[in-house]
């Protein structure tokens, strides 16, 4: 027998961790928009404002990756904790960029979204 | 006195995340190091117990993890700007001490080049003294033959290719280059992925 119509649950869960990763880049662009914020300030966020719970030992790789990228910058701020915070912010190409992910992004939805319309009543 | 002790854990953990960081620039582990200082230190929220600080440690990942994830991304961004040869090795090089599948990509990509680099010089000895450079063959006494790909000084050995043997040197050392160069690329993205999904 197939293993992959033995455990259904686990299939759910690893396309759930494949959707969360196509959308996490543009979560954290996202979420830099109004303002500069630190690793954690990042991490609670995404949590609170869009239920994304992500390992946090995952942040700083992406973060430095689109610092690499030129999306975002960082600086040392000492802060009143009593230690230095490392704060990110959006670059003007990383405006950009969010502007053009949210568009695909709304695109992409709006499509799925149409898709979805015969299952909504098998959905409440 | 229990603050200390929670400080002291946070200095073991840094530490050790150091240790697994080595082949990256000082300034660059450093840099890792402050960060995720910070990061814990604002999770414990001024009061850095033991057990608090145990864990935000947790929630960061073992020091290895978190390295493997730091050290593959930063390979990767540095291959995705320049996939000379020289970066994908030197990338290569810094990702052999993070896992067996690091050590064995680093010994394969160090054996490939080498031969690559065996069969130009033999193309290039030819070139220079077509006597001594050539595929050798002579009888080894026992009615089979012995081979040499190269230089050789035996008695009796009589030589196969000609000028041939520049032309399949050559051939012979791009194409063991290209493939170890393609090796070393897919073996970083490799590692990535595999570093990431540690971590999903």
């Amino acid at each position: 027998m197939n293993g992959r119509h033995e455990n259904p649950p686990d299939e759910l869960a690893k396309w759930e961790v494949q959707v969360r990763k196509g959308g996490l880049g543009l979560a954290v662009l996202a979420v830099l928009w109004p303002e500069r914020l630190y690793g954690l300030e990042i991490l609670r966020r995404l949590e609170s404002q869009a239920g994304m719970s992500i390992p946090e030992g995952t942040i700083y790789p992406l973060l430095s990756r689109m610092k690499a990228d030129g999306l975002v910058d960082s600086e040392w701020v000492e802060a009143e904790a009593g230690h230095p915070r490392k704060y990110y912010s959006l670059t003007d190409p990383g405006r950009r960029r969010v502007r053009e992910m949210a568009h695909s992004w709304r695109a992409f939805a709006k499509g799925l979204e149409r898709l979805l319309g015969p299952l909504e009543g098998d959905l409440s | 006195m229990s603050d200390d002790a929670g400080m002291a854990h946070l200095d073991c953990y840094l530490e050790q995340v150091r240790r697994n960081l080595k082949s990256l620039p000082k300034s660059e582990v450093e840099e890792i190091a402050a960060e995720l200082r910070s990061h814990v230190l604002d999770r414990v929220e001024g009061a850095p117990t033991p057990h608090r600080v145990e864990e935000a440690i947790a929630a960061l990942g073992n020091p290895r993890e978190v390295a493997r994830l730091n050290l593959t991304e930063r390979v990767a961004v540095e291959l995705e700007r320049d996939r000379s040869p020289l970066t994908v090795l030197r990338g290569i090089a810094r990702l052999a001490g993070l896992s067996l599948y690091g050590f064995f990509a680093g010994l394969v990509s160090f054996t490939g080049y080498v031969l690559a680099a065996g069969f130009l010089i033999t193309a290039v000895s030819k070139l220079v003294s077509r006597t001594h450079a050539g595929l050798w063959r002579w009888p080894d006494g026992k009615g089979g033959y012995g081979f040499v790909f190269g230089v050789t000084n035996h008695p009796g050995a009589r030589e196969l290719l000609g000028w041939w043997l520049v032309p399949v040197s050559l051939a012979a050392a791009l194409l063991l280059g290209w493939l170890t160069w393609r090796f070393g690329i897919f073996s970083v993205r490799h590692m990535r992925r595999v570093a990431q999904r540690g971590r999903a």
